[in-house]
């Protein structure tokens, strides 16, 4: 009888999961797709007719995939010898390059356009000027202003992205592949080309769609950069359409958002159903360890090669915009005379930015809460039990995961204002709906994996001991899961906390979050503001970094 | 200081059915082991017996009380077992007294007299000095150890081992054997034990239960199932042994390369004769059948050689002293000390082993 009521214990928790992710994620997308091929006469693609008359539109989708199919060249033409150097060469600092490349992965992507804006300005970009002065050039070399400028910052901020899948995939390739490679004579570039690459292709196509489906659904950096460039792309339109405000505004972002949705669809199946089953990667019982690749006459060159990338890619923005914090007069450079911490006093007094940074702590407390919950039960279910349907709700959170923001949003607020009875639009409810089907999948991954290698018969021992799996769950599992739930609940919680696409279009009077409100001093009020409560958010990263490292006992770290 | 009793038990898993009907009642204070190679289904009974598995069908009692049936299910917690796994299961985040003292906080024994049963499990399992370490300070033997402590602090009704010295080096499995079977015969426990090691169940058991695809193929004591094996897999899988063919008509069986001997027995027609190594005996001057010795190896306490026996190649196995008293190449006598003789039907029993 016993087995028979924790049987059903096991469905009303599938249940309750899929119920949730059915009236917040797949009812509303579907209420998306199903309205943008409805007219008033049933089926009709009279929608998307209108939409792409307009040649702006036609040109946003253009911009849309020629910004992120190169971000995803660019992004992985970086990743991969990166994560290959970091990973398994004996280059000089690995630890450091990683933390920081791994860190970028963390901070708002809209802090990097807006270095890059301060930099490479095509009239007084500081970067700009001096180079030019450098060279005695007349005139500056590059113009942030433009289609390239774009790429080059949604490659810099995404890249991290492709690192990350790709340094995991080396990391679990089992290192007796290469040595293999290595005593039938291969030198070790032969046997990275050869062997190391071909095992890794499907991380790394996997790792680029990635990339681009994040580049293509980005809001913060076409908005920042684009606007001034007249560059649009999908995610700008539908959002300025969104802004209209009219009936019509709405059903043209909707199509658009559609539009959008659909090649998110298609990547994410691409890469999870056709890249997910090719992967050869085995994973091993025991911690591998990987073999060192000796540089040899090549360490130093190769160090200092990657420390010039971080310092252009990493240490320069950054340090733009904290700088740009403590600048009076952004017309000059930062002397004593033009240093003010002004800016830094609005940040902590200013009841505007305190109430938005409020409403973002409690919903991403929420969310990253709430979600990391979830996560648990998944993981769970997943690893622990044969229950029916328990692949059901994983493909839901992964296919919410996938769909770009915008689209996201829009269906929330298509849906969830009151139309079908339940009206939480203009709350924080909404919007910590909408950071858990975005970033749920983030938490969940990290707990599935720390469950999946404790071994069942841990927990046997404890029931075989007398206690009731419960206290056996608490006393075992949890200690030893505890270091990845932590983690899992900063990572639902970072990006929860500045995020901005979602939160632009849900946003209420009262519920305006900091993302928003650093995007709005940015744009129309002042950049110094915007600066430093983006200089805020790195700090708030570093130190969140820290605090894992030290909860986890140097286990996790960003 | 209990029974267990198995009436009617099956297993499957879907279609698959892992384990074919079987009943058999494990005695108090008996030491049981399931013997058989890896996937027969020996673990899975282990696993139904410590209630991680529920029959398909069937009825586990331990001490007449039942466990499991189709109307009843006690949960592993309930069921007052110890048990050591394979992988030991000793928890990394709990250091060595408080992964032995769980089962006793879980009963909520008092703390002094945890620290004194604790105390007197560790010195039975000798780790008493280690009581503050943390299990990756031990070595795989002491972790092992650990386990085995674990599961007796709370003086268990029955004990469950599974494969707990696959993972321990040759030298520390043998010292193992003789400690667990000195820990039993002191807590004076009725203990399940599950390997695939015939050494192992040889040395420690009362009884063996020899498993095969799932299907039980002898419960006997080791001397039975080693002198006396019920069928050709048995024969095969406990000891080493040779399989000649041969025909059996009028008290003689001719081998199949013209050679014969006397036989008195009931088997006629095709049989196949199982003799084990040990029970070759070889001399150069007479015997009752012929051979050439094609290869000796020294091995120390044994002489390890191979006999061409028109054209079939046997093993024989002499004392390691008889080693270069016959050359390779010279022509031998070889005469069956004690054999067995099975009905042939066709099946090569020294290639199915799973």
């Amino acid at each position: 009888m016993q087995v028979k009521n924790f049987l059903s214990f096991k469905t009303v928790l599938i249940f309750l999961i899929v119920l949730f992710l059915l009236v917040f994620n797949v009812f509303p997308m579907c209420y998306l797709v199903f309205k943008s091929f409805t007219g008033e006469s049933g089926f009709t693609l009279e929608a998307f007719k209108r939409i792409y008359t307009h040649a702006l539109n036609w040109n946003a989708l253009r911009n849309t995939l020629l910004t992120a199919g190169l971000s995803m060249i660019f992004g992985v033409m970086i990743a991969f010898p990166l994560a290959w150097l970091v990973g398994r060469t004996d280059l000089y600092g690995k630890k450091f390059f990683r933390t920081l490349f791994v860190m970028t992965y963390m901070v708002p992507p809209y802090v990097g356009a807006m270095a890059w804006l301060r930099l490479l300005n095509p009239r007084v970009g500081t970067l700009n000027v001096w180079l030019a002065d450098l060279f005695g050039l007349s005139q500056n070399l590059f113009n942030i202003y433009t289609i390239g400028g774009l790429v080059w910052v949604l490659t810099t901020f995404y890249y991290p992205y492709a690192f990350i899948t790709i340094s995991r995939a080396m990391e679990k390739m089992d290192p007796s592949l290469e040595e293999a490679s290595k005593i039938s004579g291969a030198s070790p570039l032969k046997t990275v080309l050869t062997v190391t690459f071909p095992v890794m292709l499907p991380s790394i196509v996997a790792a680029g769609l990635l990339v681009f489906v994040s580049a293509a659904s980005c809001y913060g950096i076409p908005s920042i950069i684009g606007a001034p460039g007249q560059i649009d792309t999908v995610t700008t339109r539908i959002i300025d359409y969104v802004y209209v405000g009219s009936q019509e505004g709405l059903s043209d972002a909707t199509t658009l958002a559609v539009s959008l949705m659909i090649i998110a669809n298609i990547v994410l199946y691409i890469s999870t159903f056709i890249c997910g089953k090719k992967q050869y990667i085995t994973v091993s019982g025991k911690s591998t360890r990987p073999n060192i690749v000796e540089l040899g006459r090549w360490r130093l060159p190769l160090t200092l090669l990657v420390s010039l990338f971080a310092l252009i890619v990493v240490i320069i923005p950054f340090a733009t915009v904290a700088m740009t914090s403590f600048t009076k007069n952004l017309g000059k450079a930062l002397t004593l005379d033009n240093f003010t911490t002004r800016y830094w006093h609005i940040l902590f007094t200013r009841k505007g930015i305190l109430d938005t940074a409020k409403n973002s702590l409690i919903s991403a407390s929420v969310a990253a809460t709430a979600g990391i919950i979830i996560s648990c039960v998944m993981a769970w279910l997943l690893t622990r039990t044969r229950a029916k349907g328990r692949q059901i709700p994983d493909f839901l959170i992964t296919l919410g995961s996938g769909t770009p923001s915008v689209v996201i949003a829009l269906a929330l607020i298509m849906t969830m204002s009151g139309r079908f009875g339940i009206n939480i639009y203009n709350t924080l409810t909404i919007m910590i709906i909408a950071y858990m089907i975005k970033y749920l999948l983030m938490g969940m991954r990290t707990v599935v994996s720390a469950m999946s290698q404790i071994h069942p018969s841990l927990e046997e021992a404890a029931l075989i001991s007398g206690a009731k799996w419960q206290r056996g769950f608490w006393d075992v599992t949890l200690p030893l899961i505890a270091p990845s739930v932590v983690a899992g609940w900063f990572l639902i919680f970072m990006p929860s906390f500045y995020e901005l696409t979602m939160s632009t279009l849900l946003y209420s009077t009262d519920t305006k979050t900091i993302g928003y409100e650093l995007y709005n001093y940015q744009t129309y009020h002042s950049q110094q503001t915007a600066s430093a409560i983006a200089t805020g958010i790195l700090l708030l990263v570093i130190i969140v970094n820290w605090l894992l490292n030290k909860l986890t006992k140097g286990e996790f770290s960003i | 200081m209990s029974s267990i009793t198995l009436n009617n038990i099956t297993k499957s898993y879907g279609n698959v059915q892992v384990i074919h009907e079987f009943s058999e009642i494990f005695q108090d204070k008996e030491f049981i082991t399931l013997l058989g190679p890896s996937g027969c289904g020996k673990t899975t009974m282990l696993r139904m017996i410590a209630g991680f598995e529920k029959p398909t069908t069937g009825e586990i009692k331990i001490d007449n009380v039942t466990v499991s049936s189709p109307s009843k299910f006690v949960p592993p917690n309930e069921r007052n077992i110890g048990m050591v796994f394979q992988s030991y299961a000793v928890w990394p985040h709990m250091n060595v007294f408080d992964n032995v003292a769980y089962p006793l906080k879980i009963q909520g024994v008092s703390r002094p007299e945890i620290k004194h049963r604790v105390e007197n499990a560790l010195e039975s399992v000798h780790l008493s000095q280690y009581i503050n370490r943390m299990p990756d300070e031990l070595s795989g033997g002491q972790q092992q150890r650990v386990a085995l402590g674990r599961a007796l602090v709370s003086e268990p009704r029955v004990l469950l081992l599974d494969e707990p010295l696959s993972n321990l080096d040759a030298k520390l499995r043998e010292s193992m054997r003789f400690e667990i079977k000195e820990v039993q015969r002191k807590f004076g426990i009725t203990v399940v034990y599950v390997t695939h090691d015939q050494t192992e169940a040889m040395a420690m058991s009362d009884r063996i239960i020899v498993f095969n695809r799932g299907v039980v193929q002898q419960v006997d004591s080791p001397i039975n199932i080693y002198r006396n094996p019920a069928n050709q897999f048995v024969a095969d899988f406990v000891g080493k042994i040779n399989f000649l063919h041969g025909e059996s008509s009028n008290g003689t069986i001719t081998f199949s390369g013209g050679q014969s001997m006397s036989y008195s027995g009931d088997k006629l027609g095709s049989v196949v004769v199982a003799v084990r190594p040990e029970n070759i005996f070889m001399t150069q001057d007479r015997g009752a059948l012929r051979g050439t010795l094609t290869h000796s190896y020294y091995l120390g306490d044994e002489n390890d050689c191979r006999v061409d026996f028109d054209g079939n190649i046997i093993r024989v196995i002499s004392s390691g002293r008889s080693y270069g008293e016959i050359k390779a190449g010279s022509q031998v006598w070889l005469d069956f000390d004690e054999y067995l003789v099975f009905q042939d039907d066709g099946v090569d029993y020294t290639k199915i082993l799973s």
